[in-house]
């Protein structure tokens, strides 16, 4: 594997902007990111020191192995949703290391509405468990939550993937071997209670932590029955009469410490073999990245730029380099681990949507993870081009992708527009993990294109209707549909949506990779083989 | 068999003509007898080029080799064959669109001396603005692209001046 060589300029004009700009992305991401992990009102936080209860990230501090890394998911999620009073979507998820294991943090968030589920929380504690099943990864909760947000009952309690899904998903754990011990800090209300419940393991906190399906108002109300929160589901109760939860601790960091021994006694699942080597940093300096991607979405750039600073000492075997050129395939490193990047230059052609698919086989023939970087505006249109199959060459690659074996792990780079994103593992495709830069922007077509296309449709509608065009009410839909457009393509709206695992620092890339890859490696690998592949 | 060895940043093509009776090579066209290759084990080598003796040090590193000659260090290093073929290419007369679109800037005009790797001019596809470099160094003969207008793909959209012989 030899070494990429870059071509950038560190001292062009073209360098220092870009450069300027992504900086002032980053600090805004980093301000956002800042805000909805510590910013509360003041009122909560006395309310919490009232309670003797520490805040949810001093309780995973205690919980992780000193001097190992936490990676954070969908830090920003709900960020856009519910006038912004929810941030984080009311809880924290993450991957780090517990008495010695890769395991999945999930922590309500007590300091807003006093850890009450919002559908977006509902959603991201979904996605948590499913990342757990995905990569057998076992759970540790920590659980402090009045319940579901009463008034959004609807988005967040009936649909398939809403709250029944996170007990479903627990039960399927515990059937898969995969562990969950729950840490019961603060109430446990309704379908949270099933949270402990349907655990392997629980601790549950005297005084502060309870356990109820219905809390002393709702009782009082359903039957007219007096009773106090210790005597319906505190610790003494539970551990001693219900058993419904296992050890009792006399505080918070006791609950953590019974908790790292609980997990300390867990069988480790065999992890599968993937290739390695020793890590080695990038040769070229990784904040270049923020010089190379350019201030405007339009412009096009060499991703080889972007690989060369994320692999391991910037060695990159290209496959096929004189094919297909706008998809650029390869083998590298990333800490350690092997893997074949998928890298858009351009638009899918046929012959790079051909490449691509083939890719993807000889990676799943040699049980090599997939990574794709995306930076893609779509599969050519024109007759040309349909004439020679670039649908039935897309849903090669759209085939190849969806039934690989191999884990899958997705970057969104810059841009993500129309079937492109299919092709290159968008978040439909169970990718293991899919994490998104500031500058990403995503969606069905670009804002200028679906204004041109629907203003295109009205004055169509128009002139077969009257024959007279209003122009002024077309250049009114062009400016209304691109506006809205140009909030729903922000990766802010993306990942508040939790279509992504969270918006990420580039210069975070290759550790976020190589923190994802050895978690999937928990999980053995799929089944192999694919359908019908259209030729 | 062609080798292509980068030395100090210069690249030499290296044709192997016979190996015996003595070791006859091709560096950038012009031959070369090498004869006596003798290795004293500890890295310092002797050999005998064109009947004149040259003695070196060698030690080799992951990417090729550091050659120590006459009291100074050269860094030789084999190109990969694999990243060679996608740099190669190069040489061609024009700037061909690669795809359908319209051209949003033309940077250069007829008459401009251009340097390989250049932008001649910048094209929009598929919401996607692209550099059109000058394939070579050389002169600009011809601009077929007008700024706004429409380009089917392989239209030429500028054109370098043949190179003067020599």
């Amino acid at each position: 594997m030899s070494r990429l060589q870059s071509s950038i300029n560190t001292a062009s004009a073209d360098f220092r902007r870009n450069e300027a700009h992504n900086r002032r992305l980053v600090a805004e991401f980093k301000a956002k990111q800042e805000a909805a992990r510590h910013a509360r009102p003041q009122r909560d936080l006395d309310r919490l020191a009232r309670q003797q209860k520490m805040p949810q990230r001093k309780r995973i501090e205690m919980l992780l192995d000193p001097g190992t890394p936490f990676l954070e998911l969908s830090s920003l999620a709900a960020n856009m949703a519910y006038g912004g009073e929810s941030p984080s979507a009311s809880s924290i998820v993450g991957i780090g290391m517990v008495s010695g294991r890769e395991v999945m943090i999930r922590a309500d968030d007590p300091t807003v509405k006093g850890g009450a589920w919002y559908p977006l929380t509902v959603k991201k504690i979904v996605r948590a468990l499913d990342i757990a099943m995905e990569n057998r990864l076992p759970v540790v909760h920590l659980c402090d939550s009045a319940g579901g947000f009463l008034q959004l009952q609807s988005e967040l309690f009936p649909d398939r993937y809403m709250g029944g899904r996170i007990f479903r998903n627990q039960s399927m754990l515990s059937k898969m071997g995969v562990k969950q011990l729950a840490l019961v800090f603060g109430h446990c209300t309704a379908g949270g209670a099933y949270i402990p419940g349907l655990s392997d393991y629980s601790v549950i906190v005297r005084g502060t932590g309870a356990v109820f399906l219905g809390g002393p108002p709702l009782v009082k109300a359903a039957t007219g029955e007096d009773v106090t929160v210790e005597e319906l589901g505190g610790a003494e109760m539970h551990t001693s009469v219900s058993g419904t939860c296992d050890y009792p601790a006399d505080s918070e960091e006791h609950a953590i410490e019974i908790g790292r021994d609980i997990v300390s006694q867990w069988d480790r699942l065999p992890r599968w073999e993937a290739q390695r080597e020793a890590p080695e940093e990038p040769f070229y300096d990784p904040a270049e990245i923020y010089g190379i991607v350019p201030d405007d979405i339009k412009k096009a750039f060499d991703m080889r730029e972007i690989i060369a600073r994320i692999v391991d000492g910037s060695r990159f075997h290209e496959y096929k380099p004189n094919y297909g050129t706008t998809l650029v395939c390869g083998f590298a490193n990333i800490w350690g681990f092997k893997v074949g990047i998928l890298a858009n230059n351009g638009v899918l052609f046929n012959d790079s949507s051909i490449k691509g698919a083939h890719f993807i086989e000889l990676c799943n023939q040699n049980n090599t993870p997939l990574v794709f970087l995306q930076n893609i505006t779509g599969y050519m249109v024109g007759r040309e081009y349909e004439r020679r199959g670039i649908t039935k060459d897309g849903a090669k690659m759209i085939m190849a992708q969806s039934c690989s074996r191999v884990p899958k792990f997705t970057v969104m780079c810059n841009g993500s527009f129309g079937a492109g994103n299919y092709g290159m593992c968008g978040r439909a495709f169970d990718g293991r993990f899919l994490f998104s830069w500031p500058n990403h922007q995503i969606g069905v077509m670009g804002g200028d294109q679906a204004a041109n296309t629907l203003a295109e449709v009205k004055a169509n509608q128009m002139k077969r209707n009257g024959g007279t065009v209003d122009q002024r009410a077309i250049d009114q839909l062009w400016e209304e549909t691109r506006k809205a457009y140009q909030e729903q393509l922000s990766a802010y709206h993306s990942t508040s949506e939790l279509w992504d695992d969270g918006i990420i620092d580039p210069l975070d890339t290759r550790n976020a990779l190589g923190v994802a890859i050895s978690a999937s490696l928990n999980a053995p690998l799929g089944p192999p083989g694919y359908g019908v592949f259209r030729f | 068999m062609v080798l292509k060895l980068d030395l100090d940043g210069t690249v030499h093509h290296v044709t192997i003509l016979a190996r015996r009776p003595h070791l006859v090579l091709s560096v950038d066209g012009r031959r070369h007898v090498v004869e006596n290759l003798d290795e004293a084990g500890d890295g310092s080598r002797n050999l005998t080029v064109d009947g004149e003796p040259v003695a070196f040090a060698r030690a080799g590193s992951a990417d090729g080799a550091i050659i120590r000659l006459n009291g100074r260090s050269f860094a030789l290093r084999r190109l990969d064959a694999a990243a060679e073929a996608s740099a190669a290419g190069g040489g061609a007369n024009v700037v061909r669109a690669p795809m359908p679109g319209t051209v949003v800037v033309v940077h250069k005009r007829v008459g401009d001396k251009v340097q390989r790797g250049e932008t001649v001019v910048t094209i929009e596809s598929m919401k996607l603005q692209m550099k059109l470099d000058a394939p070579r160094d050389g002169e600009i003969a011809e601009i077929a692209a007008r700024e706004g207008e429409g380009f089917d793909k392989d239209a030429v959209l500028a054109r370098l001046a043949a190179p003067a012989e020599g």
